[in-house]
């Protein structure tokens, strides 16, 4: 069983959920309802990220639609006067260790919430969602106390704790919804085979969750990489900054630099845009159609 | 148990002889990191360094649209550094949390002594009830206007000495059609702060407060806002109605505009898109009295946390960041005004025409300054929360300049009011 | 599968654990400093006041209902626009056709920028003379000098659409991860029956979707309830006010004011709106009760 799912898993291009496609045949109708909206919507999307990289490479004060002549300067300015390099490997570390912990607690969690009923679940359930109620900065200042007194100021893992913090609760409902789409029936057979639950957990149910793995790893891991607020406030050492830190150093009173903004942004979301490229094709289907009948 | 207490005691007397020995560790937090000024200090405290090997001083880059909520969290969980850049507009605050180690005694038995500008020394006094010195002052400012004095040459515009003037040259200088304009009207965040300036320069009105009234709500300060409210969208763009500091000077810098009011903290930003031959300052003009008056701006400066365990190698780095040598260089790097009168004699000044021209408007006996009432704990709330959105309904003709400045001088009143009963 | 064990609460001990430690007592703290006056710059007039700051809110501030307003209207056409523009785009990059990885890490992408880069990219884009209507206006196409962020006719849309291209991808991607459980049988049956593509969409695809739907917009809804960054920087609530949302409206009085005390009041304000419309709309919504 255990086999014969993980076969099926292997990323080939997978059958659209939309499926009796005329093979050969050319569809009009895939113009309009397909390239048309993608290729606006890709219009709207890159717009932004075309003017950032024009102010990123065009000398200050030009105004051309094109980056030319073409500057690398902004880049040296935000590499070596701001000092990215360091921002980028905390910011690193910080979003990887939020995407771990954040992601293995909330498959606990969800796991707990989608599979078992148990008492207090509801309590628990509006408990998450009232730590989303509250805007961080209304709670930086007792937070800030509490990371002091257990020694977690400028300290990256007290960054990650804070991250993870804040963004399990979420991350952990998201999660009993995708568990919960997982056909119960699936485990029950492996159990049934003989495997304990934690077997029958990570033999079926896990290689199901990949997609569900990808979307909430993803948004922990944005989450941390793009926190502000904490990155300022829990650090007070000019090596503990993050990218969020630096950036906002180019938009200041007597410090507003666009360009360096611009190049600083690049250097932010170049990264983060090609891990996305890489983990996209884990958004397809783990599970044929056989499998569930199981 | 013998053993254990020697064992401590051994612990204790290497640390306490590490702390004498190595060399003390300050923090320092620069109220406007970025890549401006990052590099300044870095300068600086390699030099400090340099001189009192005892002393390591940590630089950390505070981003300044965050400054104050970082001092107030940092206040709040006691973890304020040793030493910290502040400016006058929020320095009441710092004080008002007892935050701040007074230096006036410092000060007088140092080598500054006599050295910084009266002027200034009087402005950040103003800023405490006790009227002590909470803040090395280590940088003057002014407000001026940034002009294209390209374009101004090029359509043969003279340069305006009054509020007229400047409101005809901005019509001359906008053509809607190309997107070009006048002005730019600093709408958004910051905007009353900047709005006051101008309409004392206009009023020529000497006192802030009348016999414990606010003199903001005076006529000739409304004439100056109807002035500029009505060359909204005429002689400026649309947008200014929700400008703040980015998006004004993107504008200016972008080629838009051929006037912008700020102050030489800008010159940096401003010279390094344009160049010194397309831009020029000059001081806020002047109204129908013909009198120079000038609402002084913030001014900058190095103050010495409470929390410190370090306050005499703190103030050694004070007194070293204010000295003759780094206070002109830091100062001569961003084109503001040296506190230190030592400066005063030195060549950069006379290259840059911004602080001279600035320096001339400060030492003119016939300029009258019209400090604004930093001191007031709720002067930051009042003209930011209270009345920006207020501006910009008189910019979009919701609401009469008059009516405006009456609100504010309210406010402004009741605040002085209150003030003047705890002292 | 539903016995009595210990094995739930030990899979949440953790999340418990964090909770415990690093969220009830900071918003314990919020709804204490709420019945307190407490203006850090200001020490001598800080102390208990009771419900005197609620008093205020409710009364004698309009800022307060014009902001709440604002909110309402802000979380709505905000999570309502993100979803349709969201499930859109998962439907389409769910389709096979050549460049797919492409197209998708693509439109995926603006999800990974931060609040600051997309605040800064947007403002020089909106910008009358470093911006896209700058550049359209020299090709001929609309007027020089037009300021979507100056006008207060189109502040609104303006800062929706910067917002929409943030946040759109949220939607698309844990739609798209929840597309991917969708068994094929489910359509083939539908297929067999004759049902065409909007059929098929209604009866199998937008049913297995609801659970997520439910799931997303909530903690969307909140989350843009909250959300203060992006407003803050580009528009500062304004012009006149036209802009603020509550929890910005607490920005400026805690943060800029440093009027604590009312700050919490109003943050405990938009605590319960939260609460009382999460449990309703899950209520409305049977989350959860699918069989």
């Amino acid at each position: 069983m255990t086999q014969t799912l993980s076969r099926q898993e292997t990323p080939v291009s997978p059958p659209p959920p939309a499926p009796p496609r005329r093979k050969k045949h050319r569809d009009p109708s895939r113009f309009f309802r397909l390239y048309l909206p993608l290729v606006l919507y890709l219009l709207f999307t890159l717009i932004p990220f075309y003017w950032m990289l024009v102010f990123a490479f065009r000398p200050a004060g030009e105004t051309t639609l094109l980056p030319w002549p073409i500057t690398f300067e902004h880049f040296d300015t935000v590499w070596n006067d701001i000092g990215f390099g360091l921002f980028f490997q905390n910011s690193l570390l910080i979003a990887l260790g939020t995407l771990v912990t954040v992601t293995v607690f909330a498959v606990m969690g969800g796991y707990a919430l989608a599979r078992f009923k148990f008492r207090g679940q509801r309590v628990f359930l509006l408990a998450l969602l009232c730590t989303q109620f509250i805007p961080g900065a209304m709670m930086l200042i007792p937070l800030f106390v509490i990371f002091k007194n257990v020694g977690l100021l400028n300290s990256l893992t007290g960054l990650i704790i804070a991250d993870t913090a804040f963004q399990l609760p979420l991350a952990l409902i998201l999660m009993s919804g995708f568990v919960r789409n997982v056909p119960v029936e699936l485990e029950e057979a492996a159990m049934v085979d003989g495997c304990s639950r934690l077997r029958a957990f990570f033999a079926v149910t896990l290689p199901q969750l990949r997609p569900a793995l990808v979307a909430v790893g993803s948004f922990a891991f944005i989450g941390a990489w793009n926190n502000f607020l904490f990155a300022l406030m829990f650090a007070s050492r000019q090596d503990k900054f993050t990218l969020p830190v630096g950036l906002s150093y180019a938009l200041g009173e007597f410090n507003t630099d666009f360009g360096a903004l611009a190049a600083g942004g690049v250097v932010a979301a170049v990264p983060v845009v090609l891990v996305f490229a890489v983990v996209q094709r884990f958004l397809v289907q783990g599970l044929s159609a056989g499998a569930v009948k199981g | 148990m013998k053993r254990l207490l020697v064992a401590l005691a051994l612990v204790l007397s290497a640390c306490s002889a590490g702390g004498q020995d190595g060399p003390t560790t300050i923090t320092f937090w620069d109220n406007n990191g970025g890549p401006g000024r990052t590099p300044i200090y870095e300068e600086l405290i390699k030099r400090f360094e340099a001189a009192n090997p005892n002393i390591k001083v940590e630089y950390v880059g505070i981003p300044s649209s965050s400054v104050q909520q970082k001092y107030d969290t940092a206040i709040a969980g006691g973890s304020t550094p040793d030493v910290g850049g502040v400016t006058t507009s929020y320095l009441a605050h710092l004080v008002g949390q007892d935050a701040l180690e007074p230096l006036d005694e410092r000060l007088e038995s140092g080598p500054l002594k006599g050295k910084l500008l009266p002027g200034l020394l009087e402005t950040v006094r103003q800023t405490a009830m006790d009227g002590k010195l909470y803040a090395a002052p280590a940088s003057g400012n002014l407000d001026v206007i940034w002009y294209r004095s390209d374009l101004f040459a090029e359509q043969k515009i003279a340069v305006p000495d009054t509020w007229d003037q400047l409101v005809d040259a901005a019509a001359k200088l906008t053509k809607p059609a190309d997107n070009k304009y006048g002005f730019t009207i600093r709408g958004g965040a910051g905007s009353v702060f900047q709005l006051l300036a101008e309409a004392y320069s206009y009023s020529g009105v000497d006192k802030f407060y009348d016999g414990g009234k606010s003199t903001v709500s005076d006529p000739r300060n409304a004439e100056l806002v109807s002035k500029i409210a009505g060359i909204y969208k005429k002689s400026t763009p649309e947008a200014d109605v929700n400008n703040n500091y980015t998006q004004m000077v993107a504008q200016f810098t972008g080629g838009t505009v051929a006037m912008m009011h700020h102050n030489l903290g800008s010159t940096a930003d401003v010279m390094k898109a344009l160049g010194a031959q397309k831009v020029s300052a000059m001081p806020l003009p002047k109204g129908p009295s013909g009198k120079r008056t000038v609402v002084p701006n913030p001014t900058d400066g190095f103050a010495v946390f409470k929390g410190s365990k370090n306050p005499d190698a703190s103030w050694k780095f004070v007194e070293f960041l204010t000295s003759a040598e780094s206070n002109g260089y830091w100062n001569e790097k961003v084109g503001q005004i040296p506190a230190n009168t030592d400066v005063r004699g030195a060549e950069w000044i006379q290259k840059n025409p911004a602080v001279k021209m600035a320096l001339g408007v400060l030492e003119d006996p016939a300029t009258m300054l019209v400090p604004a009432p930093v001191y007031l704990p709720e002067y930051s709330s009042i003209t930011k929360t209270d009345t920006e959105p207020l501006y910009q309904k008189v910019l979009l003709g919701q609401m009469s300049a008059q009516q405006f400045l009456d609100e504010l001088a309210a406010k402004l009143t009741t605040a002085q009011q209150e003030w003047e009963k705890r002292k | 599968m539903r016995t009595r064990t210990w094995a739930p609460y030990v899979l949440i001990a953790p999340t418990l654990l964090l909770m415990a430690v690093f969220l009830v007592y900071p918003i314990a703290s919020v709804g204490w400093f709420s019945l307190r006056q407490h203006t850090v710059t200001q020490p001598w007039k800080n102390g208990f006041i009771g419900f005197e700051n609620f008093r205020r809110m409710l009364f004698d501030d309009p800022l307060f209902w014009q902001s709440l307003l604002f909110s309402a209207k802000w979380v709505v056409v905000e999570v309502g626009l993100q979803l349709v523009l969201g499930l859109v785009l998962a439907l389409i990059v769910n389709e096979t056709f050549v460049g797919r990885a492409m197209a998708r890490s693509l439109v995926f992408s603006p999800w990974a920028v931060s609040g600051v880069l997309t605040t800064g990219i947007w403002i020089l884009l909106y910008n009358p003379s470093t911006g896209i209507f700058q550049q359209l206006a020299q090709w001929g196409i609309g007027d020089p000098g037009t300021s979507v962020l100056g006008d207060p006719a189109t502040v609104f849309p303006a800062t929706v659409v910067t917002e929409l291209w943030r946040g759109v991808p949220f939607f698309a991607i844990l739609l798209l991860a929840d597309l991917q459980t969708i068994p094929n049988d489910l359509y083939e049956a539908a297929s067999v029956d004759g049902a065409g593509r909007w059929r098929r969409f209604v009866s199998v695809t937008l049913p297995h979707l609801r659970d997520a739907i439910v799931l997303s917009t909530l903690l969307r809804a909140v989350w843009e309830f909250n959300n203060v960054d992006l407003i803050y920087t580009l528009t500062g609530g304004g012009p006149a006010n036209q802009t603020t949302t509550l929890p910005l409206y607490v920005a400026r009085k805690a943060v800029d004011s440093h009027d604590f005390g009312y700050g919490s009041a109003l943050t405990m304000a938009g605590f319960v709106i939260l609460l009382f419309f999460s449990v309703l709309y899950l209520r409305l919504s049977k989350f959860g009760s699918r069989a």
